[in-house]
């Protein structure tokens, strides 16, 4: 039997705020962070809302007293504020001294960046814009949060579009059980950006109102930004130095669609499989999950699939779930490790989060989503899924400790 | 964790003829421009040609290699797990440059969709029926180490017999360069690429690009796989102290002396830059051959899957192709060889291979 993994130590920021604290006051008191975007410089800034973090670059960078020359893109600001939170009362000695993993995961890396310097990279020459040469890479914003930080941990990158900070999360854990590292740091990061927004645009799958998960009137997705990360270790290694245990990561699956290049398969035979993994692993049946965080996009093709999987694994048996993208819009590469902590803490709180702007069931499903916050409830496991495109499918499971 | 992965299959879309496995890097080819690019297969094998039109190099190739490489293991895969520094960058140049061009409008959703660092995972799982694992890393020159150590944790969590289908691949592009020219990645001098190590008195390499797919399994059986990958290890910007002690743990850790390494591998890329940490590479393993390969595949994120593919040959056959001999070494048999490469970051991997049979 493996030993049992536990998350000892989370940071965040999105649209609703920095911090888990501030996230979670958000969506108790029902405000959405979605609107239409100050920082990023985009054509279609007045068509479509986005859940845009509310700083300006320097800003962030004035948080992390960083000097005024530093390289860092919007992407490495947002990771490094999420990480900061992590480390707050966090033994650095202990960091330092035993083997430790930073698995980070994003989709464009600086992107945000490189777009408005193309145009210099492109034209003969050289300029200040040489520090960003390298922050397309999304393994940038690792090496930043490690030398910011001044760590020096066995560094990995993972890029499986929108589920690529759950699979973060899943390596560390797996590491961990095969004693490769003690601790992994785990998450992702990802900064909006023309590129992506125009990506989804031209995928015709952004909708220009606040995005509408599971009802039968949505119409895609809106884009947010973000960075999360969960410290994951051993129980037996928590409790030696006594650090106070979050949750326990009690079980992950990733699988493949093997459907279609961007779309899931209709019946969601591939996020069926998925959770039902993910349940078998941490030993679970359905009527043991208290809550689902769904992927819930608000996509067409997404909440259909995502849907019928959900129907058909809990029938009778339904937890209360809900998609807190119409709060944070779909973060990408963090939106993982941001919705495993929002699952964590609503297990905490004894609360079911709200999923806002549904109206009406899909007609093929009747399926209704928690459209209310609910409180007082006692939540022992909650199950948290990011699919994404390629058929990247990833849920994960976590038990109150 | 030291679990061991047996080659199954190796194959390598590569500047060299290294796909067609009987040409064996003959004859030779060469590039006075700086980089090298891969010799083009006939991708319609695996590809339809209603997808292929719209494809961008790295997704033919990559696919191509690596249904290849389960065909000539004929297995299913139980995982796919792939390393890329860059995915299909030419899809994300392509949109990226009309983006800004026709200022965010009538943007062709293709190029967007393959420039997904998954896509090439996307489609081999589909093109396999895999449901199964699949993963992408994306850690620039480590890429395809980490999916192997990946391969590795994957093996080690089963107790039956599973086929994992590992691969990397990058591509080259103008693009890219000319941007990292402004930054010193290239010689300034125009050399053929068959002569790059002999000018390692500058900085700078030369650009390449490749596809390499393996298929490893934690049991060797029928007696297939000729070689063994017994540790791989990445080093974050070692120094030359560091990475000489992690040279040293490694063959501790796998009960060997420096003088059961026949052959070190090395990924050395004609940088002046790099040259204390060849040396020290040289030094610790005084009785082995030395052999190069990026003078014949180009320095790019992925590299090592063409040095991966060329150690798996060289202990199937037994031979060190002249093209890649650096220095003769001691022993006549190749049972251990170390694959060292540096990346143009200074980033720097080891592996152990082992001869199975």
């Amino acid at each position: 039997m493996a030993e049992k993994i536990v998350v000892t130590a989370v940071g965040l920021i999105s649209a609703l705020g920095h911090g888990v604290a501030a996230n979670m006051q958000a969506m108790r008191d029902n405000r959405s962070g979605l609107r239409h975007p100050l920082h990023l410089r985009t054509v279609h800034a007045a068509e479509f809302v986005m859940g845009e973090v509310v700083h300006s670059n320097e800003e962030m960078a004035s948080i992390l007293n960083l000097p005024a020359d530093h390289s860092y893109s919007r992407t490495a600001l947002l990771a490094l504020l999420a990480m900061q939170e992590l480390l707050v009362g966090a033994d650095m000695e202990l960091l330092r001294s035993e083997p430790l993993a930073l698995i980070n995961a994003g989709t464009v890396g600086g992107m945000c960046t490189v777009e408005d310097l193309y145009p210099d990279f492109i034209a003969p020459g050289t300029g200040d814009y040489i520090k960003y040469i390298d922050a397309l890479d999304c393994s940038e914003s690792t090496e930043n949060i490690a030398g910011h930080f001044g760590l020096k941990p066995f560094m990995a990158t993972i890029s499986t579009a929108c589920s690529s900070s759950a699979n973060a999360a899943l390596l560390g854990a797996r590491m961990i059980k095969q004693g490769v590292v003690k601790r992994a740091i785990c998450g992702g990061c990802d900064a909006l950006s023309r590129f992506t927004l125009n990506g989804f645009n031209s995928l015709k799958n952004i909708d220009r109102r606040p995005c509408m998960p599971f009802d039968q009137d949505r119409l895609g997705l809106n884009l947010g930004e973000g960075a999360a990360y969960l410290m994951l270790e051993a129980e037996s290694s928590a409790i030696a130095r006594g650090a106070n245990i979050l949750a326990e990561f009690s079980g992950y699956c990733n699988s493949n669609d093997a459907y279609h290049p961007t779309a899931p398969s209709p019946h969601g035979d591939g996020a069926y499989n998925t959770m039902q993994q993910a349940m078998n692993m941490a030993g679970l049946k359905p009527s043991d999950i208290g809550y689902i965080n769904a992927h819930g996009t608000a996509t067409i093709n997404n909440d259909i699939a995502e849907g019928a999987a959900i129907k058909r694994l809990f029938g009778d048996a339904m937890p209360y779930f809900s998609s807190t993208k119409p709060f944070t819009g779909h973060t990408l590469a963090a939106a993982g490790a941001i919705e495993a902590i929002f699952s964590i803490t609503a297990m905490q709180q004894g609360i079911a989060l709200p999923n806002l702007n549904f109206h009406a069931p899909m007609e093929e499903l009747l399926l209704v989503p928690t459209t209310q916050l609910v409180e007082n409830v006692s939540i022992k496991h909650v199950l948290s899924n990011s699919f994404g495109f390629g058929g990247n499918n990833v849920s994960l499971a976590f038990s109150a400790s | 964790m030291n679990r061991v992965m047996y080659i199954k299959a190796a194959t390598c879309i590569s500047p060299q003829h290294s796909y067609d496995a009987e040409m064996f890097l003959a004859p030779p080819v060469s590039s006075d421009t700086g980089r090298l690019y891969v010799l083009d297969q006939d991708y319609r094998k695996y590809i339809s040609p209603v997808a292929i039109r719209r494809m961008s190099r790295l997704l033919k190739m990559s696919i191509t290699a690596g249904m290849q490489c389960l065909a000539d293991a004929n297995v299913q895969p139980d995982a796919i797990i792939t390393g890329t520094g860059r995915g299909s960058v030419s899809d994300m140049e392509h949109f990226l440059h009309d983006m800004i061009e026709f200022k965010e409008e009538a943007l062709n959703p293709t190029y967007f969709i393959q420039s997904t660092y998954n896509s090439v995972n996307g489609w081999l799982a589909l093109q396999t029926k895999c449901t199964s694992y699949n993963q992408t890393y994306v850690h620039r020159g480590l890429s395809l180490e980490l999916a192997l150590l990946d391969a590795q944790l994957t093996l080690s969590e089963v107790d039956g017999t599973q086929n994992v289908l590992v691969g990397g691949f990058d591509e080259m592009t103008d693009y890219y360069h000319f941007v990292k020219n402004k930054v010193g990645y290239w010689k300034q001098e125009q050399i053929n690429s068959l002569e790059l190590l002999k000018h390692n008195d500058t900085t700078g390499t030369i650009g390449g690009e490749g596809s390499s797919f393996f298929v490893l399994s934690n049991d060797n059986d029928n007696d297939n796989a000729t070689t063994a990958i017994t540790a791989i290890q990445t080093l974050h910007k070692p120094t030359v102290e560091e990475l000489q002690t992690a040279v040293l743990s490694l063959l501790t850790k796998n009960g060997l002396t420096a003088n059961d390494i026949d052959v070190l591998l090395s990924g050395m890329n004609g940088n002046s830059g790099f040259k204390a940490f060849n040396d020290a590479m040289a030094n610790m393993l005084p009785g082995s051959a030395i052999a190069a390969f990026k003078h014949l595949c180009g320095d790019f994120d992925t590299a090592t899957g063409f040095g991966l593919w060329l150690a798996n040959y060289m202990i199937a056959k037994q031979t060190l192709p002249e093209l890649a001999i650096i220095k003769q070494g001691t022993s006549k048999a190749i049972k251990h060889i170390l694959l060292f490469n540096q990346t143009i970051a200074g980033d720097a991997s080891l592996m152990l291979l082992e001869q199975s049979l």
